[in-house]
């Protein structure tokens, strides 16, 4: 797939930690609405390259554009700003926050957007619903199973509306029942909402649920379109 | 299913000691085998116990340091009372020295030999300085040296013949000097004494502490010394959720809940005895930096800081015993299974009647001494223990409240308000004990330190006096020995051409006696006195509307003082004759007559307070130089403009009579004792309030550390810094608030109480409260400010990375 419409687009990354190297010249795209799957062995670069992506972390060189901006060029506060704004995140495990209910923990993004607490309340509580964990929305995240909590971490990715969700091993702590409810409604409410996903993964049952396929190895990322 | 699968659990009494001590030992390996993290929290955990141990060690050194201290200062005391010694061969004359530079007070004697005899000598020197020599301490030489101690120089014409030992000074601090002068020269001093041997003969005949006073320092050392326990507790479980992981980690291959227990508590113990190492270090440590610190003009040598044996040994065994029952009683909260640390999720409810029953019982051991605390009442220890073990429980209670008060208060609190408070009263609401615990040290220090404010105000205003004297009219004064009037007159030149004095009241003054013949006994012929002055000195000790030099004034004794016989007319004959003992000497007369053109006139309280009555005599109707013996007073004005304009004057005092003093003219005095108490529990207090400070800061970065995955996430998704300090300093400030307004609340009480106690009326010390919870509010800020950086650094997006 070319990059001519991409939604999000990094060019010849390189990522050093220390004297290891995590990205070596990796590209990436993916289109609005797209759910891409980025696989490869432990150590090899695949998380690295969701934090550049996402902003988070910046890269030693290359770019990464998103909707037209060079985020590499950006300040923390606009990468923050961006981050609060347009962008979702699933992460493996130790993302809610323990003190909130899960509730609370859905309407977070919403309140540090400044938007008002019955209104975020009211969002938070149709995407549980949606997500299929009403049920513990008073409760706090330690009284919760592991595929429920990891739901409500998907219902809080999806409540600011993002035009990119970005998920980190989001099933590696599930069982594979488990995991298998929480990839097919995290897609089914992505593509809906015509949100791009880029999905972190080492699991080839979890990289179906995707459109396209990259595989990250030394550093290097290799679009499978062609090859699956 | 079988006993393989379900092992029953070891009956605590059967379980041999020695699997007790391999248990222990584990413990013990763990604290200092997990790598980094676990040498970085047994290091916490020892610096926090050190910190504790060397303050408690330094508490329990104070007797010691006392008794040695003042029975060096007993052994060189050349002032006791007593039978007074005749002057002989082997007896030295000795008068006070003692003089005052720049607020600091410098002790000093001044002696001569009274025959050819061994005088003795005092501790610490080799010999009895000579005339003109003199021996200082070190501190003294080292003032004298150095530029600060250019101006006293002058103050000491004497050649230093060498430094006072060990043996001669109270302190290694102290500023004293004996010097060698002649017996001529004590004709110039005022009082002076024969010795036959140094040291004090009236040992442990001081007068009993005022009970006030007593019944401060009892309170201020639990005030000062329960915050330090608890913060030994608290140190002690620094830490606790990494090791709860590894313990997890212990059951899943096979440890039972009781070797898990056994395990962690080999851990806190090692922690603990590698913390009473670190605070026997600290504490000689600090032993080495006190020793020669002057505080008020008391300092103490290193060899003097030694902890009393039975409350050393008591620390020793009570530090590591408590580190043990901390951490067993931090985790009967939870449940180490194998799968990991399961936490209570709903705790138990905190009970409200057993936090209550600590303060009413302290109240209820306070409520009998009330009005009837104090030395001279019956069973005095008694009493001093029952008023230390009733504070000691109101102040533990208030502690013990804290909890409830802080759980029973947030649970109040709803989702309603913005996200750093939602986020700061959930995690509250999660675990306030944490919190309760790091604010338990506030609490009390604050309780305490309201509550001796309280009765500090009330024992100020017992010990501060009204002088009477008047620093707007003369700043200072001095007493000059003279041995007639002439000297005065020149002694007065002399104040008047010293650098920085403005302006001089100087009046003489002496006795004159009745002259009408007389059968009775000499002694008790009537007296009054003359006083000689210029016209403006006059002005400032009796009411005039004019004055001429020439003029003569009276003041009759009798309408003021209701004493005196009135014979001070004006036409009248005085004698001004007097015999070496003091009596008028009615043989030998001396006369003279008052002036007919006397005028009656009213006294007035001179600068210095007195009231003078009697003959008033400006110098050209009465030539001062007649006067036979006077007295002569100097109250001085000084021009603020000049620095060190007090010092000059000193320096012409000294020159004048070498053991002559100057006096400040102040309108109030406050008892010695009572300040430095208070000086002493402030110090402490504050010193306090920042360990406790020091632990809160500890305890929030631990909890940070704990969640820095979870913040890397928070930043992940957007979260703004801001946000993020907010909730830290909500935080904080919400158990402080509360535990501000329990231990106001508590202060408050046992306020009330000690005053009843040293019945005194009820007061309270607004501005004392005020300090107190300011420091308080200090302490939020403190804790806040110090856990940014470190906040920061967490929530770096790093943290999310897993390899």
């Amino acid at each position: 797939m070319t990059p001519a419409g991409s939604l999000l687009i990094a060019t010849s990354l390189h990522k050093t930690y220390g004297h290891t190297p995590a990205l070596d010249g990796a590209d990436f795209s993916i289109h609005p609405g797209e759910v891409v799957a980025v696989m490869g062995p432990s150590g090899s670069g695949k998380s690295t390259l969701l934090h550049c992506l996402a902003g988070i972390v910046k890269p030693d060189s290359g770019s990464v554009h998103y909707n037209g901006r060079e985020l590499t060029a950006m300040s923390d506060t606009g990468r923050s700003g961006l981050r609060r704004g347009e962008f979702g995140f699933v992460f493996q495990f130790g993302q809610l926050v323990p003190e909130l209910s899960c509730s609370e923990n859905v309407a977070l993004p919403l309140r540090l957007n400044g938007v008002k607490r019955k209104e975020a309340e009211s969002r938070a509580s149709a995407w549980m619903e949606r997500l299929e964990v009403a049920d513990v929305a008073h409760k706090r995240p330690g009284e919760v199973s592991g595929g429920q909590g990891q739901r409500v971490a998907v219902a809080r990715s999806l409540v600011t509306g993002p035009r990119v969700l970005f998920a980190d091993e989001p099933t590696g702590a599930l069982d594979s029942l488990n995991g298998e409810r929480v990839m097919e409604l995290l897609t089914e409410a992505a593509r809906e909402a015509r949100t791009a996903v880029v999905l972190v993964t080492h699991e080839a049952r979890v990289a179906a649920y995707s459109d396209r396929e990259v595989v990250v190895r030394d550093g290097k990322a290799r679009d499978m379109a062609g090859v699956r | 299913m079988s006993g393989r699968d379900a092992p029953a659990e070891e009956p605590r009494s059967r379980v041999p000691i020695a699997r007790w001590a391999a248990d222990l030992a584990m413990g013990g390996r763990f604290a200092v085998t997990g790598g980094r993290e676990s040498w970085a929290r047994t290091i916490m955990t020892a610096v926090g116990v050190g910190l504790g141990v060397a303050l408690l060690l330094l508490a329990s050194s104070v007797p010691t340091m006392y008794q040695q201290h003042n029975e060096r200062g007993d052994a060189r005391s050349a002032f006791s009372f007593g039978v007074g010694v005749k002057p002989g061969p082997d007896t030295l004359r000795v008068t006070n020295g003692g003089t005052t530079y720049r607020d600091q007070d410098i002790g000093g004697i001044l002696m001569a030999p009274d025959g050819k005899g061994t005088a003795p000598r005092p501790p610490g020197i080799d010999r009895i300085p000579a005339t003109g020599e003199m021996w200082v301490s070190p501190a003294l030489k080292d003032l004298l040296a150095s530029d600060e101690g250019k101006l006293l120089r002058d103050r000491f014409p004497y050649r230093t013949i060498g430094v006072i030992g060990d043996s001669g000074l109270a302190g290694p601090a102290e500023l004293t000097y004996y010097a060698g002068i002649s017996q001529k020269a004590f004709g110039h001093v005022d009082s002076s004494y024969h010795i036959d041997h140094w040291g004090v003969d009236d040992k442990g005949k001081g007068e009993p502490l005022d009970p006030a006073l007593l019944l401060l320092i009892i309170v201020g050392c639990v005030v000062l010394l329960l915050p330090v326990l608890i913060f030994i507790a608290t140190a002690a479980r620094f830490g606790g959720e990494r090791r709860d992981r590894r313990l997890a980690a212990l059951r899943l291959v096979g440890a039972d809940i009781h070797m898990t227990r056994r395990i962690a508590a080999g851990e806190s113990l090692f922690g603990a005895l590698f913390g009473l190492a670190v605070g026997g270090g600290l504490f000689l440590l600090g032993r080495e930096l006190v020793s020669g610190v002057d505080v008020w003009g008391i300092s103490f040598f290193a060899s003097d800081i030694v902890p009393s044996a039975p409350l050393a040994l008591a620390i020793a065994a009570a530090v590591p015993a408590s580190a043990v029952m901390v951490t067993l009683i931090a985790l009967r909260g939870i449940a180490i299974e194998p799968l990991g640390v399961v936490r209570n999720a709903k705790p138990k409810r905190r009970r409200l009647w057993w936090r209550l029953l600590l303060p009413l019982l302290g109240m209820a051991m306070l409520l009998p001494l009330a009005g009837g605390f104090g030395a001279g009442s019956a069973g005095g220890d008694m009493k001093a223990y029952q008023a230390a073990a009733g504070a000691v429980l109101v102040l533990v209670g208030v502690t013990a409240l804290l909890p409830w008060v802080v759980e029973a208060v947030v649970e109040r609190f709803g989702g309603r308000g913005s996200v750093p408070w939602q986020l700061a009263t959930r995690r509250l609401q999660l675990s306030s004990g944490t919190a309760s615990r790091a604010v338990s040290g506030i609490t009390v220090a604050v309780a305490g330190a309201l509550a001796l404010q309280m009765l500090f105000a009330s024992v100020q205003a017992d010990n501060t006096e009204s002088t009477g004297q008047d620093p707007n009219r003369a700043q200072l004064m001095a007493n000059v020995p003279v041995a007639n009037g002439a000297e005065a007159r020149d002694a007065f030149a002399r104040y008047r051409a010293t650098k920085g004095v403005r302006d001089l009241l100087g009046v003489t003054d002496d006795y004159v006696s009745d002259v009408r013949p007389s059968k009775e006994d000499p002694s008790s012929v009537p007296e009054e006195a003359l006083t000689v002055a210029d016209c403006p000195s006059l002005r400032e000790v009796i009411r005039l509307t004019s004055c001429e030099n020439g003029d003569v004034f009276l003041v009759d004794s009798q309408s003021y003082y209701g004493e005196g016989e009135g014979f001070a007319k004006p036409g009248a004959q005085v004698n001004l004759a007097y015999h070496d003992g003091g009596t008028p000497d009615l043989r030998e007369k001396k006369l003279w007559t008052i002036p007919r053109s006397a005028t009656q006139v009213k006294p007035r309280q001179d600068p210095t307070g007195g009231m003078r009555t009697g003959i008033f005599a400006t110098p050209a109707a009465f030539d001062v130089a007649d006067l036979p013996d006077p007295q002569a007073v100097a109250m001085i004005r000084l021009d603020q403009k000049v620095p060190d304009a007090t010092e000059y004057v000193r320096n012409t005092s000294a020159a004048l009579s070498p053991a002559m003093d100057v006096m400040r003219l102040s309108s109030t005095s406050q008892s010695d004792e009572f300040s430095a108490i208070r000086k002493a529990l402030f110090i402490g207090a504050t010193a306090t309030l920042l360990l406790i400070g020091a632990s809160m800061i500890v305890t929030t970065l631990e909890q940070l550390r704990e969640r820095k995955r979870l913040l890397s996430v928070l930043v992940a998704f957007g979260t703004r810094r801001t946000t993020l300090s907010w909730s830290v300093l909500w935080q904080t400030a919400v158990p402080v608030v509360l535990g501000l307004a329990l231990s106001v609340a508590g202060g408050l009480a046992l306020g009330v109480m000690l005053l009843k106690m040293v019945g005194q009326p009820l007061a309270v010390d607004w501005s004392g409260l005020g300090t107190m919870t300011g420091i308080g509010g200090g302490v939020i800020l403190l804790v806040t400010l110090v856990s940014l950086p470190p906040l920061w650094r967490m929530m770096r997006p790093e943290g999310l990375r897993t390899e």
